[in-house]
């Protein structure tokens, strides 16, 4: 007798829909796993044996077990197998069971020996990779319902046993069960409380006119960020209020991050989908495979892909492990992570907008502008610090601001009160709406993704911005990759102002923006729209 | 002269100012040259003669016809506005000064009258002033170093004075706001409206708590030749002005062109010299028309009362090794950082006798700048390095 169920098999982001085929013959009794299991799919033939037994059924002990997990050269891993090939043993065993619900439906579950159900990470990317393939009908952990319930389209059956499943499957009453624990998630690295981020407000930032417009521009087309300055002056005040600025994901973008962060097991049970772009501030003392993503045994998503579409925020940048700093390379260009680890290649998300932060020197006080600095820091030691923060990674930067410690004249004054978050939040919205239209036939969304080659040909420079540009690249004062990068900035800053194609000006803030040099005030908009209760006398 | 004295100003005079303001374009000198030499009140009787100066009797016979002096003054009051004219208490005299400035784009002499919105008293509020001005496209850099410019002047009770524009005005005024400190608005248009319309409530505070000024009366507009005329009030009722970021084409130029007519001190603020807003003002130092300045005490030297605000050159601060004698220090740059030695060593490296270099090595050693063990020397690391 042979039965086939199906499930899927997570790499990374990607889910590939695997068939579990169980076939029951004569031979040397035995129970034999083949393609390519992990340790903890072949310890799935102890448990779903005991589960069987413990659930009122019969494992064949008289014949030979042979279970098949195809495609067979796909390395497979992960402990949800059990169901599937707890559910394929008894559809081969058991008399005149109904197999025609099986190839539309993916198990998905771990078993204990009782024959429960245990939650499993990645319910809903692996319920996203069958609908993509056409199957209609999930059963999956109760607890991981909703999770599951995300994908439009699915039947999703949450179960509390292999018992409820084969019953279900059987079109019997469905009997009683033990409740499922939820999956225990460990937020390791998140060091604030999500819920405070809500109560950030721009309104609080006083003065920083410059640094409030780089936020905004970064937010606007989604680009990296880097704010130095001394310790006290705002940086992670700054950064904090930054997701605050950007819209609410839509459905695409709001089932990505819902699936890693499923993926990394830190989906509360019963939790809606993550509709609120991501913030995370992994300390500097973090190891590479949080914030990168890997690990031993399961690979896990880092905090560069908790933090999709939303903000990574890198505190005291330069004391972060070389090693860290350089693979953020990839992330900062591609928007994506590869994890190779032996057999296994995991590729996830990172389409994360970076704030760095870093002090001026060591001790924090240094100001290359302002002659009232007190650094002790000998030239040395500054060079040194500096050396952290520029080579490839600073080319990478779009945006680099000086944070400048709170000054008398800044005081809030009741004419000049600082614009809320969400008067900022609907001008970035805007900007964004924008560049969906623009890019309404291409894969990305945001001017920062653009492909360099093709925001050269369909989305040029012209006339003297085209010129300006040139001229920085020949005079050695833009690298090839920082050119494109000014380049992107300029879109986002013209979407910003409602300007069809980026001229010379929007060029012009794009370069001080990327080259920390003062900013023109009539480019601020938040002072170009100075909020007056007043209508203007004719 | 009629109708002008120390201690007031007949009624007849005013209304008859009121009228040639509200005919007149401000600093327009074919009126205000008359106006000053003559008073308002002759002027505007011969105007109405067509006698005064037959071109300008007929440019202004068509407003002429529709004044109405006191009902003016009875609206202007209900909005907060008086006028002040030369002979009231509140005159400033500097304003008199622009009777002997050289005009500016046809544009010149003693404002007819001055229309204040606000509670201080005009004379008193410019006693001391200073101008701030500046481009209206100008950076942060030099928002940020007006604001704090006007700040420091601010807590030392000078007035601010500037134009509530868009820029340099604004950082200005509010620097001066931000540290409770005096501050005056001199507005191209009447004193009553708002220019830029986005500046209503910083015009607004200014008037609660500074005082708002406009040569023309309330209700006008502003354009283009009232910014020039509004220049000249700014130089008139000010010591000195401060130009931040001024491109090549700057109005901040214009001002500064008045006060330096008027023999006020010109200042600017230099920004980096690849900056295009800052261009006007190193053309300003450039020719030697503007005193090079770099923060609000240097404005509050070159303005205050000789000797009162007096400032130390700029210096390192001093370090222990600076006030050794030459021999010593010879020594000192002979002893070795890191790996100690003999005082003989020294001696040969430093080129000094043995004896000296070993008395000089006490030296150094009560000052606290070597250490020795076992007769090795070596300079003590753990201070701060210059």
């Amino acid at each position: 007798m042979v039965a086939t169920t199906r499930t899927v098999s997570l790499q990374g982001a990607i889910g590939h829909v695997v068939d579990v085929q169980v076939d029951l013959s004569q031979g040397l009794i035995a129970t034999a796993l083949v393609g390519r299991p992990d340790t903890s799919i072949s310890e799935a033939r102890d448990r779903c044996r005991a589960a069987v037994n413990n659930s009122g059924f019969e494992w064949p002990v008289t014949r030979r077990v042979t279970v098949l997990l195809s495609p067979t050269d796909l390395p497979k891993r992960g402990p949800h197998f059990d169901l599937p090939i707890a559910v394929a043993v008894l559809a081969a065993s058991i008399k005149d069971f109904p197999q025609e619900g099986l190839p539309a439906a993916a198990m998905i579950g771990e078993l204990t020996l009782d024959g429960r159900v245990r939650c499993v990470p990645g319910v809903l990317p692996m319920t996203m990779a069958a609908a993509a393939r056409g199957l209609d009908t999930v059963y999956v952990p109760e607890p991981q319902t909703e999770e599951a319930a995300m994908v439009p389209g699915v039947r999703v059956f949450g179960i509390r046993s292999l018992a409820q499943v084969i019953a279900l499957l059987r079109g019997e009453e469905v009997p009683e069960a033990q409740e499922v624990e939820p999956l225990t998630g460990s937020p390791l690295l998140s060091w604030r409380g999500e819920e405070r981020l809500e109560d950030l407000d721009m309104a609080d930032v006083m003065g920083m006119a410059d640094a409030r417009y780089a936020l905004e521009v970064a937010a606007a087309g989604g680009h990296h960020l880097l704010l130095t300055g001394p310790k006290g002056s705002g940086k992670t005040t700054l950064a904090e209020r930054l997701p605050g600025l950007l819209p609410d994901l839509n459905d695409d973008e709001s089932l990505e991050l819902t699936a890693v962060h499923s993926l990394s097991g830190s989906l509360p049970a019963g939790a809606a989908r993550l509709t609120r772009p991501p913030f995370r501030a992994p300390h500097h003392s973090a190891s590479r495979t949080g914030i990168l993503g890997g690990g031993t045994g399961r690979v896990r998503p880092g905090e560069v892909s908790k933090a999709h579409l939303g903000v990574l925020f890198l505190d005291e940048f330069p004391l972060f492990p070389t090693d860290v700093v350089e693979a953020l390379r990839e992330p900062l260009e591609a928007g994506e992570i590869s994890i190779s680890r032996g057999e296994e290649d995991a590729v996830y998300p990172a389409r994360t907008m970076f704030v760095f932060a870093c002090n001026p020197c060591p001790c924090g006080e240094y100001h290359p502008y302002n002659r009232d600095h007190h650094c002790t820091c000998p030239e040395v030691k500054r060079r040194a610090y500096r050396r952290k923060i520029s080579g490839p990674i600073a080319d990478r930067i779009d945006i680099t601001r000086f944070v400048e410690p709170l000054r008398p004249y800044e005081r809030t004054l009741p004419f000049d009160r600082p614009e809320p978050s969400v008067v900022i939040r609907r001008r970035v919205s805007e900007a964004r709406l924008r560049q969906h239209k623009r890019y309404a036939a291409m894969p990305w969304r945001l001017n920062a993704h653009a492909p360099g080659p093709l925001l050269r040909e369909q989305w040029p420079l012209t006339g003297p911005a085209a010129l300006r540009l040139d001229a920085e690249v020949y005079a050695g004062r833009l690298t090839r990759r920082g050119a494109v990068r000014v380049h992107r900035v300029a879109w986002s800053v013209a979407d910003l102002s409602d300007i069809d194609r980026p001229g010379v000006d929007e060029l012009d803030v794009a370069l001080r923006l990327r080259s920390a040099t003062p900013l023109l005030l009539s480019s601020l908009s938040g002072l170009r729209a100075v909020p007056s209760d007043e209508s203007e006398p004719a | 002269m009629t109708g002008v004295n120390a201690t007031g100003v007949k009624e007849s005079e005013r209304l008859a100012r009121v009228v040639l303001s509200r005919i007149g374009e401000p600093g327009d000198p074919r009126l205000t040259d008359l106006v000053h030499q003559l008073g308002g009140e002759m002027v505007l009787a011969s105007l109405r003669h067509q006698a005064a100066d037959r071109e300008l009797g007929a440019d202004l016979a068509e407003r002429l016809e529709s004044a109405d002096p006191v009902l003016e003054l009875e609206r202007a009051s209900a909005q907060g506005i008086r006028f002040v004219v030369p002979g009231d208490a509140e005159w400033p005299a500097g304003l008199d000064d622009l009777a002997h400035a050289p005009h500016l784009h046809e544009r010149g002499g003693v404002p007819v009258g001055l229309w204040c919105r606000g509670k201080p008293r005009l004379d008193q509020v410019t006693e001391q002033a200073v101008s701030v001005v500046g481009s209206r496209s100008a950076t942060t850099y030099g928002a940020d170093v007006a604001a704090d410019i006007a700040g420091t002047l601010a807590r030392a009770s000078w007035t601010v004075v500037s134009g509530a524009a868009f820029g340099i005005d604004q950082a200005a005024h509010r620097g001066a706001l931000a540290n409770r400190g005096p501050t005056l608005a001199v507005l191209a248009c009447g004193a009553d409206r708002a220019y830029p319309a986005a500046h209503r409530s910083l015009i607004d505070y200014i008037a609660d708590f500074g005082l708002v000024v406009s040569e023309a009366p309330p209700g006008c507009a502003p354009t283009r030749i009232r910014f020039l005329a509004r220049n000249r009030v700014i130089a008139g009722l000010t010591r000195g002005a401060v130009v931040v970021e001024a491109a090549v084409r700057s109005g901040a130029l214009n001002t500064a062109n008045w006060a330096g007519g008027l023999g006020r001190t010109v200042m600017a603020v230099p920004g980096p010299v690849t900056s295009a807003p800052s261009a006007g003002a190193h053309q300003l130092i450039r020719a030697r028309d503007a005193l090079l300045v770099t923060s609000g005490e240097e404005v509050l030297e070159a303005v205050g009362p000789i000797g009162s605000f007096t400032l130390e050159d700029p210096r390192e601060p001093e370090h222990p090794r600076d006030r050794l004698p030459r021999r010593e220090r010879q020594v000192l740059d002979a002893v070795p950082l890191v790996q100690a030695v003999d005082s003989s060593s020294i001696a040969r490296t430093a080129g000094i006798a043995h004896g000296r270099t070993k008395d000089a090595l006490l030296v150094l050693h009560r000052a606290g700048l070597v250490e020795h063990s076992l007769g090795r020397w070596r300079v003590v690391t753990d201070q701060e390095s210059p």
